[in-house]
């Protein structure tokens, strides 16, 4: 006789979301009791938001994209993370917040958009990383550790026309001083000394 | 309940240099923010720092005061480096606190919050953060200028809430961390 593994679900509550996460234990590499290292399904609940369900990839993308997107928030650098070939995308909202984006796998389905404040998208951080730091959950998730950011993206921290006016404050500067010189009147040349007429042998 | 406490230094954190004087700067302010947010911050910082196992690194609140000392905005500034224990024992104890603070973070962030109630958040925690940047800052720096200027000053002290906010908690760390370490440009 086999014992089928049990079912285990892991909740993370926050003030504005829900995630629950169902698996088995993955009895092949000898995991049991409260262990879950095969994931079945994922929901998302939001209040007064559609609820999110998808599978274990879909988790995977959303921890992928929404992390980093979090990691550089701290830096005060807001850009989009995700893109078409990912089924979840985030980027900043110009009026403030964050939009973000998840593509179903099936073919007539149109993307969900949800609109969260910063303290929604603070809540649903949390839930993520209780999730990866939760020793229940056995599945290797393969997200990169953060880093710091290129010097490039602290650059483009600093909005373009900032950035631009030093050096072109510079420009202008040089520009000015060389046209101001250009107007001074050339000096006269020196009438020749008595000495060198007498040189060159004029009378 | 604060988390399991931390080694004294992390595989990870040996990886990174030393925290620069900008880093150093962040960090310092982050930890201003914490107090600001809680009347009893002080206390609250000391008692964390024993509670992730730190007394070795800071064994009295006179040497954790000293630590952050490094920060180059400081009225009494000291020169150096930390070593990277030591930063990344701060960084523990900030991400153990801004955890800690959750809930009035969310509250300062959230837009469900009725505008009124929001604003008066807002104007507290301002008002107890420019008082402590009074108290330990060199008035004649331009950050320190800016950071309490009603205007130029309120971005950087949103920024500065948003981060703890995303940096709360053990997750937070690894993150709070990759931030304090960004190049200077």
């Amino acid at each position: 006789m086999t014992l089928s593994p049990v079912k285990q679900t892991l909740r993370y509550d926050q003030v504005s979301c829900r995630l629950q996460v169902e698996g088995l234990p993955d009895v092949s590499i000898g995991q049991a009791g409260e262990a879950l290292g095969i994931i079945t399904g994922w929901s998302l609940r939001w209040s007064g938001r559609p609820e999110l369900e998808g599978r274990k990839d879909h988790l995977l993308a959303l921890m992928a994209t929404v992390l980093p997107y979090a990691r550089h928030l701290i830096s005060g650098v807001a850009r989009p993370f995700g893109g078409d070939d990912v089924p979840v995308t985030i980027a900043p909202r110009e009026q403030g917040g964050h939009n973000l984006e998840l593509r179903s796998s099936q073919p007539d389905v149109a993307p969900l958009t949800v609109e969260l404040d910063d303290a929604e998208l603070a809540d649903l951080v949390r839930v993520l990383d209780q999730l990866r730091l939760d020793p229940r959950l056995q599945v290797k998730l393969e997200l990169p550790e953060p880093q710091p950011l290129h010097p490039r993206e602290v650059l483009e921290r600093v909005p373009l026309r900032r950035r631009l006016v030093a050096p072109l404050g510079g420009a202008v500067a040089v520009a000015v001083a060389a046209a101001l010189g250009l107007l001074l009147p050339e000096p006269r040349p020196l009438p020749p000394s008595p000495e060198a007429v007498q040189q060159r042998g004029e009378p | 309940m604060p988390e399991a406490p931390a080694a004294a230094e992390t595989p990870a954190a040996s990886q990174l240099p030393p925290l620069s004087r900008r880093g150093l700067e962040r960090l310092d302010l982050l930890l201003l923010s914490a107090e600001a947010l809680d009347l009893n911050g002080g206390e609250a910082m000391v008692w964390m720092s024993e509670q992730l196992g730190f007394s070795g690194l800071f064994a009295n609140r006179v040497e954790l005061w000293k630590r952050r000392c490094h920060n180059p905005l400081r009225r009494a500034t000291r020169r150096g480096n930390l070593s990277p224990a030591e930063t990344d024992a701060l960084i523990r104890i900030l991400s153990a606190l801004a955890d800690r603070l959750y809930p009035l973070l969310r509250a300062l962030l959230s837009s469900a919050e009725p505008e009124s109630v929001r604003l008066q958040r807002w104007q507290l925690f301002e008002g107890r953060l420019a008082e402590l940047v009074r108290e330990r800052m060199n008035p004649r720096r331009v950050g320190v200028q800016t950071l309490l200027d009603p205007q130029r000053g309120e971005r950087q002290r949103r920024q500065l809430i948003r981060a703890l906010a995303y940096g709360a908690g053990s997750g937070g760390y690894e993150r709070l961390r990759a931030s304090l370490h960004d190049p200077v440009v």
